[in-house]
């Protein structure tokens, strides 16, 4: 009856899915799957607590420029001074004095009175934008060489200049004409930086780093492993099945069980951070883009890194200390992509190209978000002369755990390749454990 | 025709070919054969096993038991009067079972790879030994302030997150504590202390102390010979021993909270678990995993207090706080920190005592 | 370690075809040696149909002859022939074989309908086809009863049982079983071995192993004698003990009277040798067991002895691997 010729799906069909299904029922017998499982549950969510905390909490906001103080005690903030062209440090000059007096306004107005309107893409070159929402440049009474101190002969603006240095990375300048976009509305930029760093990091550490690694060590490594120390794997072994197909229905039995634990898990996140989340839309859209990347990207690194280990399982009894040393250096890899995206080490690694889909789909979904981070670390000017730091909270996180798809190239073409490039390595592996296992004398 | 040499003779009943639709009765049983019996071996076959073919009858349940008179000893137990060792000397030799089987063999086989990866952690830990020899052998000052005995650098030859405590020291403690209670509950090897003069505390406590001692072979002997080569090198004097020699204990106090806690935690999770790999990975995922999160929380949020669930951090923050160097988390006392180690260490503690104190001693 | 990129295993892609006259099991010059240590060396064996017993005290080789046979192990030299195909390159002839490995662990978890369904549909069976013939086998053991009970609730005898029931489940041609029978009480035993011997009757090649001679001669007559790797014997058990003519077989008569029985015995031809080793047995020596055999009832008869046992004491596992090895074998 077996010797009958099958077609690929009814041989798929008979002998795939029994062992899958064993292996999916094997799985729910074991504690330490429920264990494994509930922890990385709660760890995440612990984790989506503190962002519930934090977007509902308020974003202390801050007079950046300094304007809303009333330097000379006449009652005047001193940005209504400004405008008005009385004198913010004296006194005895204050808008009350005018012909037909003018009532003071509340401080509370010129604090976030400027927010960013920057209307340009990041690109090689040098742009101008911003818009002076509260005339404090363009209507007040300075000179036209004061409403220009970036010397370009616009008034009122700001240059963007993405440039190329000699050792080929591009380096950013900022100029404003003081007072243009001078005081940005914190609470609304933090909110909207820390979503996106959040989305982010718990995507590319939390999900692909966390979940992608010890899933599959806790999960993967004795698949096949166990059965053979157990002695339970002759059974297997003594149907007409090649080795090769039964390591590879063994970890889609794996990946039965993780991937929709994954996908459930970032479904979650979405919905959360979707709702908690900055902007006044009800649910963020367009962060589900994103938070795809992030579940194809960690179903991604579960399947070769299940293949992976399952391999060094089947390789030696002692696998996970193979396995171990090779964690490590994925969490080392891991950290050197938020810095060098470009690193040629990455090459090597397996999660270097799983955070490439995920960088991808970040460009895409969000095209703005360096000139977005720009403006965080710009923050109103904190190098127009004011004399404090002026970038503003969040943007330090963003800029740090954003990065570019590395290689240079476009981002729907590095999520594609990154893609391609990890189903290529879990085909080797699934080559090489299938080639070992059954090289393997079992007993 | 073929049976066991030392069959003893068939009793009289057994001699009649049982058949199953009669069952003969005992008080018919004859003496013996007679004449009309067939002789061909087959006969005691069937009589030993019922009959020739499916051995149906053997639901005959009520085969009479052998005419012969019982005897039933009187049971008396009697004190054991010989002299027991003490009880160290039992303990020692759990000890000295699972230490010395690090070195040699016909002790207890910790593996291969595991004693590999021991020693290649041993000489890799070694490194700032060598480097300070080298520094003082070439006289390059540069090279002694990287490498040099200093608190930072006593600070990160125990606590430094790469890569000592990160893939060093976890490393070597979860592979240590992998099998060495969850082998015992596999394959029921625990029987073979449990039915010895040996209570479960010594049982276990040899157990925590081996792999503890194990670990402090490793970490405490490599910072010993780092102190020490800084002295001979150096050529240095008593007074600069008096000024360095608490911040070295400081050092050393903080090591020894390093191995306790990662035994506790490890040992904990090994007698929690039936298999080998699980209490390795899981005890590497607790210190690092909540390291990560901790890392990710930090970082994005500005908020330190996931530190207070992630033993390496608060490991860190102790040694920082008593070996002196500059705090890197600020955001609490680090009394808080040595809180949650004890935490930590309860709990573990309290897991381990109560899944060996309720273990089977048998092949669970 | 290294891979064998020789193996052509792959999932049904074309049709396996077994060669028609190729025997069940063909062994040419098999050895497996563990370094210097041979666990196996030289066999040359072929077996069509019935049932064999492979006999030998542990560590014989018997686990490893079964496990070359399931292509677990690689033969260091010689070639092994399932159906005329090699099992270590290519698992296809399983789809005749059923297995009962030696092992004691199972899936505890699973049912033992699970179990046998389960993997029934590796030999290429669906969801339904996998049940119905999972009942059908599990009937055939007898274990329709617990059938839906979880494993781990099983007596030994019924693990055993569901382990047979898993071979079976492909309607085998070959069915090897190791150590069947092992720590089994004697109901299940018998149960056991009824299923075996039906199966033999059916016409199935069946080989079993044990390392106790009256397990396997309640079961079949056909040997294999594995002694240390090697073969030591293969054929009739007592054919087997009759070309072992240089050594006198012993005949151990328990009788009322033993020495009118000897006066009466003595005159058989074949018997060359007559000692009392107590005042009720009676030991005779010959060369020619069958003879005897074949005389002495009528003798018996004849002269109205009371006898109680008729013993071969050689006959036992150790008293031939005893001759064989030390009398040079065949």
């Amino acid at each position: 009856m077996a010797t009958k010729p099958d077609t690929i799906y009814r041989a798929f069909d008979r002998k795939a899915s029994a062992i899958v299904e064993f292996t999916l029922r094997q799985y729910r017998t074991k504690t330490s799957t429920w264990v494994v499982l509930g922890v990385g549950f709660t760890a995440l969510a612990l984790i989506f607590l503190i962002y519930i905390d934090v977007m509902g909490s308020e974003f202390e906001s801050i007079d950046n420029d300094g304007d809303s103080t009333d330097y000379d005690n006449d009652g005047y903030p001193k940005g209504q001074e400004i405008r008005l062209g009385t004198d913010p440090w004296d006194s005895e000059s204050h808008p009350g004095l005018f012909d037909t007096p003018i009532e003071p306004e509340p401080a509370s107005m010129y604090i976030n009175e400027d927010d960013f309107d920057w209307d340009i893409t990041s690109k090689l070159g040098t742009q101008t934008t911003g818009i002076d929402d509260d005339g404090d440049c363009l209507n007040s009474n300075k000179t036209s060489s004061q409403k220009d101190t970036n010397n370009n002969g616009i008034p009122c603006d700001i240059i963007v200049e993405y440039f190329k240095s000699s050792d080929g990375n591009v380096y950013t300048f900022v100029s404003a004409d003081s007072g243009v976009d001078e005081d940005p509305d914190e609470d609304a930029y933090s909110r909207e930086a820390i979503h996106l760093a959040f989305v982010l990091s718990i995507g590319k550490l939390g999900f692909v780093l966390l979940l992608g690694i010890f899933l599959p060590l806790f999960m993967a490594t004795g698949l096949i492993r166990d059965e053979m120390t157990s002695g339970t794997m002759h059974f297997m072994l003594a149907k007409p099945i090649a080795r090769s197909e039964v390591f590879l229905y063994r970890t889609l039995g794996y990946l039965g069980i993780v991937w929709p634990y994954v996908i459930v898990l970032g479904i979650l996140g979405a919905l959360i951070s979707g709702f908690v989340g900055s902007g006044d839309a009800f649910f963020r859209f367009a962060d589900l883009g994103v938070w795809m990347a992030i579940i194809f990207a960690t179903m991604m690194a579960t399947l070769v890194y299940g293949m992976l280990f399952n391999a060094l399982g089947v390789l030696w009894k002692y696998g996970i200390i193979l396995a171990i040393p090779f964690a490590a250096w994925e969490l080392g890899m891991a950290l050197l992509s938020m810095g060098a995206p470009d690193a040629f080490l990455l090459r090597f690694s397996v999660i270097g190209w799983a955070l490439m889909i995920v960088d991808s789909a970040a460009m895409l979904v969000w095209p703005n978000i360096d000139l977005f981070i720009l403006m965080g670390n710009w923050g109103g000017g904190g190098d127009g002369g004011w004399s404090f730091d002026s970038s503003l909270e969040g943007s330090a996180p963003l800029d740090f755990f954003s990065s570019k798809p590395g290689l240079g190239l476009s981002p729907f073409l590095g999520a594609i390749i990154a893609t391609l490039v990890l189903l290529f390595q879990a085909i080797i592996f699934w080559f090489i454990g299938g080639a070992l296992f059954k090289g393997k004398e079992i007993q | 025709m073929n049976l066991p040499e030392n069959t003893p003779p068939a009793v009289p009943f057994t001699s009649q070919p049982i058949t199953p639709q009669s069952t003969p009765p005992i008080e018919h049983l004859p003496d013996g054969y007679d004449s009309a019996a067939p002789v061909t071996g087959k006969v005691r076959l069937e009589a030993a096993w019922g009959s020739t073919e499916g051995d149906e009858d053997l639901t005959v349940s009520d085969t009479p038991a052998p005419i012969s008179d019982g005897q039933i000893f009187k049971q008396q137990y009697k004190q054991w009067n010989g002299e027991l060792n003490p009880r160290w000397m039992r303990n020692w030799a759990i000890l000295r079972h699972h230490l010395l089987g690090v070195f040699k063999k016909g002790h207890r086989p910790w593996g291969m790879p595991i004693r590999l990866y021991l020693l290649v952690v041993f000489i890799a830990s070694l490194s700032d030994v060598g480097m300070t020899l080298l520094s003082g052998l070439i006289g390059d000052s540069g090279l002694h302030s990287i490498w040099g005995v200093s608190r930072d650098n006593l600070y990160g030859h125990v606590l430094g997150f790469f890569p000592r405590n990160m893939l060093y020291y976890p490393v070597v403690a979860a592979l240590l504590v992998g099998g060495v209670i969850s082998e015992d509950r596999q394959h029921g090897t625990s029987a073979l202390y449990f039915s010895r003069p040996i209570t479960r505390f010594d049982y276990v406590g040899m157990k925590f102390l081996s792999v503890a001692i194990i670990q402090a072979l490793i970490i405490l002997v490599t910072l010993a010979l780092y102190y020490f080569a800084e002295i001979a090198t150096m050529g240095r004097g008593w007074a600069w021993i008096i000024d360095t020699f608490p911040m070295f204990l400081a050092t050393v106090l903080s090591a020894l909270l390093l191995i306790f806690t990662y035994t506790s935690i490890g040992l904990s999770l090994s007698s929690v678990s039936k298999g080998k790999f699980f209490p390795g990975i899981a005890l590497l995922s607790i210190v690092l995993g909540t390291k990560v999160l901790a890392f990710i929380v930090s970082n994005l949020f500005d908020r330190e207090i996931l530190y207070l669930i992630s033993p390496y951090d608060c490991l860190a923050h102790v040694g920082q706080a008593i070996i002196g160097t500059q705090p890197t988390y600020d955001q609490y006392s680090w009394t808080w920190s040595l809180a949650s180690i004890v935490a930590m260490n309860a709990i573990a503690l309290y897991v381990l005592s109560t899944r060996v104190s309720s273990m089977e001693v048998t092949r669970e | 370690m290294i891979p064998d990129f020789d193996q052509q295993g792959r999932a049904q892609t074309k049709e396996w075809v077994p060669e028609v006259t190729a025997p069940a099991i063909l062994l040419e010059n098999v050895s497996k040696s563990y370094g210097r240590i041979f666990a196996l060396s030289n066999i040359t064996l072929a077996l069509n149909g019935g049932v064999t017993g492979v006999l030998g005290m542990n560590g014989a080789g018997k686990s490893t002859l079964f496990n070359l046979l399931m292509g677990k192990l690689k033969p260091s030299q010689g070639s092994i022939k399932l159906f005329g195909t090699d099992p270590w390159k290519n698992p296809a002839p399983y789809a005749r074989v059923g297995f009962v490995p030696e092992h004691e662990n199972m899936y505890d978890w699973m049912t033992g309908h699970g179990f046998v369904s389960t993997f029934a549909r590796l030999n290429g069976l669906t969801r339904d086809e996998a049940s119905i013939e999972a009942n059908r086998v599990l009937e055939f053991v007898g274990l329709t009863d617990v059938a839906h009970k979880k494993i781990g609730q099983y007596s030994k005898g019924m693990r055993q049982r569901a382990k047979i029931a898993h071979a079976l489940v492909n309607d085998p041609d070959l069915i090897i079983l190791d150590e069947p029978l092992q720590g089994c009480d004697p109901l299940a035993r018998t149960t056991i071995m009824n299923v075996i011997r039906e199966l033999g009757r059916m016409g199935r090649t069946v080989l079993v192993s044990s390392h106790i001679l009256q397990e396997i001669e309640r079961i079949t007559e056909q040997i294999v004698i594995l002694h240390q790797g090697r073969l030591l014997a293969l054929g009739n058990l007592h054919s087997i003990r009759e070309r072992l003519d240089k050594i006198p077989h012993r005949i151990s008569i328990q009788s009322d009277n033993p020495k009118q029985l000897a006066k009466d015995v003595i005159d058989i031809d074949e018997v060359f040798g007559i000692s009392f080793p107590d005042g009720k047995n009676l030991s005779i020596q010959t060369h020619n067991l069958g003879a005897i055999h074949s005389q002495l009832p009528r003798i018996i008869v004849d002269n109205n002895h009371k006898v109680s046992t008729i013993d071969n004491p050689d006959d036992d596992l150790a008293s031939i691997l005893g001759y064989l090895t030390s009398g040079g074998g065949i």
